[in-house]
């Protein structure tokens, strides 16, 4: 092998690592600190990042003339690539930097991981020398991608929904009912509390929005309480919940595109497009629980904090998808020895 | 007049309420749950093995109820059948109810400031000059503009990415398409596997194809990784004689990701193996009732004149000549057989013979390994309905695509106020409630009030608005 390609490929993969590990440190600054200087040498850190391990795929495929994806540390390597574009592109089109920490340390976590994997170069067993592994294996891996970025998402949720309804404690309202010696402990919880925000442009102008959605947050950040301030600069509940539902709704057809092409590849190499190998479905099971996530979503009831946790567990079964069957179950897509 | 029959009534009120279940979308997404639950099942729980298998490698209570259960069959059990027929049927109960009379939703009057999205904005000018510009603001920007004239008030309506209400309903038909390509092939599919040994001819069943092996090749390299040397398959090719239809032969090359065609069926390049030649003796002469062809992994014949018999049960290409077992290398560098001994059903011992030697098996008899040749083994599939599945797949990703990426909304633009001062109240609605739209409609309201202002000297811009 090439000593100087091989150095190459070492350096570029140190520079990805290292851009990762201190994006991940410096966006928990921006997170905590909400410092615009830590944000940006966030933004620059994960760029270096994922241009760095771009390379660093390039180079190795120029290194071995073998598709890098033909093993765990390939598609780990890819995943993480992809998961720092997804954050990346969102992030500037809606603003999401705050769920840079949670991205960027993923990717190195999954980034480190996968070079545990990495045993050489080995060439593609037959059934991998195809150009389906060019289309398939990226379209899998971008939707597994979408969905760990709009995991990070739903789980920011869950926890502000948590801190809402922690520093909601203490206000429920205390209600009797007449002549009966009954009393009631009624919760005060304003979900959609509408308010005018612009009445005081000139009187020409007044839109109404659907408004705050942390009415606890909003009212310990009145009060001058640190951490309710702090809540109060995250996104509304219901931007996350609309970030997590589009950055899906990119996942879901990817995933969709990706299940159909690999039953197409499964085809034309093994002889039938559906063979209920337990990767094939395991797919299958992801695909089931994001539909009900899309599903759950179209109900007003269920938007929220129930289809943020159908979120997280869809994001669990992804990650047994793609690690608990490749690595613990024997099938066609297995790295079980 | 007549009196319903009781009959008539409790099937109507059963209908009613089977309609209103299957096509309740919260219904839909239990089976959904249960279709994961069981689909979960299979992945965990070893599919298609013999009982033996689990009793072997589960905890006993564990085999016992995954057999009882028939969990090691789970895809093909009438609960997994049966969970997807009930899909099917919600599918088509929330389509014809839900679905497709959610087309366009009727023009009806609202009161502006009860719809969470509404906003007012005041302009000037006379009523039916505001009228023009409003709906000629709105159709500049891609929405199609309805009016109505509603309990003698004038309505305008205004409607964005309408046919992609549309999109679940695309969505649906794309499954509906996916589940009758796969029932055809239920219908009128076939497959099977069949080996053949190099030199050798067959002829597949269904299809009356003659197939001759003329040579099957294989490469398997040795790599050095950090974990020390592991042997790779590289490539595996059988070089066939057939004749399909029309009796005409040809050659082709089978690999894996190449298959070969025949008259609409596919056949696949799916595994390879040693076909060895068996020969048993009697005090040095071979006796007749032997295998009489090459015998292949798991084959298995008699010892004539005994109650015992022999199974070929593994090839060895590599005898490691330190141990006497098995080597790394399986390319059949110093080959070997293991074959094994069962006395009736039970097992009495098993052996490694190197090839062209023989081992004694008591009272005169001796069994050698002559020589092997290799045999390629194929599947092949005959599916009718793959053009329908992968319309299917592309009807249902284009119906998820436009669920997803379109947001079809509706504006209701009343106009109220007297003389040459007009308030113009919006409100809007979309399908997927009012937070995801937010945004863009406050962008909306922003642009429609500044085009309401006049053109200014300076270079202030717009009115500042102070953030949501």
């Amino acid at each position: 092998m090439d000593p100087t390609k091989e150095l190459l490929d070492q350096t570029l993969l140190k520079i990805a690592m290292a851009a990762y590990i201190t994006g991940t440190l410096v966006f928990i600054w921006y997170f905590l600190a909400r410092s615009p200087l830590m944000r940006k040498i966030g933004i620059a850190l994960a760029i270096v990042g994922a241009v760095a391990q771009f390379a660093e795929l390039g180079a190795r495929w120029n290194m071995t003339g073998v598709w890098p994806l033909t093993n765990l540390y390939g598609s780990l390597s890819l995943f993480s690539l992809f998961g720092v574009i997804v954050f990346i592109a969102f992030a500037f089109k809606y603003d999401l930097w705050f769920i840079g920490f949670g991205v960027l340390g993923i990717a190195a976590i999954s980034f480190g991981y996968a070079t545990t994997w990495n045993e050489g170069t080995m060439p593609a067993v037959p059934a991998l020398q195809s150009y389906w592994i060019k289309v398939h294996v990226p379209l899998v891996i971008a939707s597994y991608a979408s969905f760990m970025v709009a995991f990070v998402v739903s789980s920011l949720y869950l926890l502000k929904f948590w801190f809402e309804e922690r520093l909601g404690r203490g206000t429920n309202v205390r209600a009797s009912v007449a002549g009966s010696g009954i009393t009631l402990e009624i919760p005060v919880r304003d979900d959609r509390s509408s308010f005018v925000a612009d009445a005081a442009t000139a009187g020409k102008m007044r839109v109404t929005g659907v408004g705050s959605d942390t009415p606890n947050i909003t009212a310990a950040a009145a009060r001058g309480d640190a951490l309710g301030i702090w809540l109060a600069g995250l996104p509304t509940l219901a931007k996350l919940d609309i970030m997590t539902y589009r950055i899906i709704a990119v996942g879901l057809p990817l995933l969709t595109v990706g299940i159909i092409t690999g039953a197409w590849w499964a085809k034309e190499a093994w002889g039938a497009y559906w063979q209920w190998d337990p990767k094939e479905t395991a797919a299958l099971l992801s695909w089931i629980v994001y539909a009900m996530y899309m599903h759950l979503h179209t109900r007003n009831s269920w938007r929220g904090r129930p289809v943020a946790w159908v979120s997280v567990i869809a994001f669990a079964t992804i990650v047994f998808c793609y690690l608990g069957v490749n690595i613990f179950i024997s099938g066609l897509h297995s790295y079980k020895m | 007049m007549t009196t319903p029959a009781p009959g008539s009534n409790l099937l109507r009120d059963w209908t009613s309420e089977f309609i209103s279940l299957f096509a309740n979308i919260l219904f839909a997404v239990s089976l959904f749950g249960v279709w994961g639950l069981l689909t979960l099942i299979g992945v965990v729980v070893d599919q298609g093995k013999d009982p033996s298998f689990y009793y072997q490698n589960y905890a006993m209570p564990l085999a016992r109820l995954t057999l009882r259960l028939h969990l090691d069959n789970i895809y093909h059990s009438a609960a997994y059948v049966g969970i997807i027929g009930l899909i099917l049927l919600s599918l088509a109960v929330c389509t014809f109810k839900r679905v497709i009379p959610a087309r366009l939703p009727p023009l009806r009057a609202v009161k502006i400031d009860k719809i969470p999205l509404n906003a007012t904005v005041t302009v000037r000018g006379e009523e039916e000059a505001v009228r023009n510009r409003v709906e000629s603001f709105f159709h500049a920007r891609g929405w199609e503009i309805r009016k109505k004239e509603i309990g003698g008030e004038e309505w305008t309506f205004a409607d964005k990415h309408n046919w992609a209400r549309r999109g679940v309903l695309v969505a649906h038909i794309g499954f509906v398409i996916i589940a009758a390509g796969t029932s055809i092939y239920w219908a009128k599919g076939f497959s099977g596997t069949t080996t053949v040994i190099s030199g050798q001819t067959i002829t597949i069943p269904e299809t009356n194809a003659v197939f001759h092996l003329d040579r099957f090749g294989y490469r398997i390299d040795p790599i050095t990784t950090k974990s020390g040397v592991v042997y790779q398959p590289i490539d595996y090719v059988s070089r066939v004689t057939y004749a399909g239809r029309d009796g005409v032969q040809r050659h082709a090359l089978i690999r894996v990701n190449q298959p070969l065609d025949v008259d609409g069926t596919s056949y696949y390049q799916s595994t390879y193996g040693f076909a060895v030649d068996f020969v048993v003796t009697k005090d040095g002469r071979p006796i007749a009732g032997g295998p009489d062809h090459p015998l292949k992994e798991g084959e298995a014949f008699p010892i004539p004149g005994s109650t015992r018999a022999i199974q070929y049960s593994q090839f060895v290409g590599t005898i490691d000549r330190r141990t006497g077992g098995q080597g790394a290398d399986p390319r059949p560098n110093d080959p070997g057989v293991v074959i094994s001994a069962f006395e009736g059903e039970k097992p009495v011992g098993r052996a490694l013979i190197p090839l062209g030697t023989s081992i004694d098996l008591g009272a005169g008899y001796r069994l050698g390994a002559a020589k092997y040749t290799l045999y390629s083994g194929m599947q092949y599939r005959y599916d009718p309905g793959i053009p329908l599945v992968g319309i299917g797949a592309f009807v249902l990703l284009a119906g998820l695509c436009i669920s997803f990426y379109l947001l079809p909304a509706r504006l209701y633009v009343q106009l109220t106020g007297s003389e040459r001062a007009w308030n113009v109240g919006i409100a809007a609605t979309t399908v997927k409630g009012y937070d995801i739209f937010e945004e863009r409609f406050r962008e909306l309201v922003r642009e429609f009030e500044r085009s309401e202002q006049p053109p200014k000297p300076t270079s202030a811009g717009s009115p500042a608005l102070r953030p949501i």
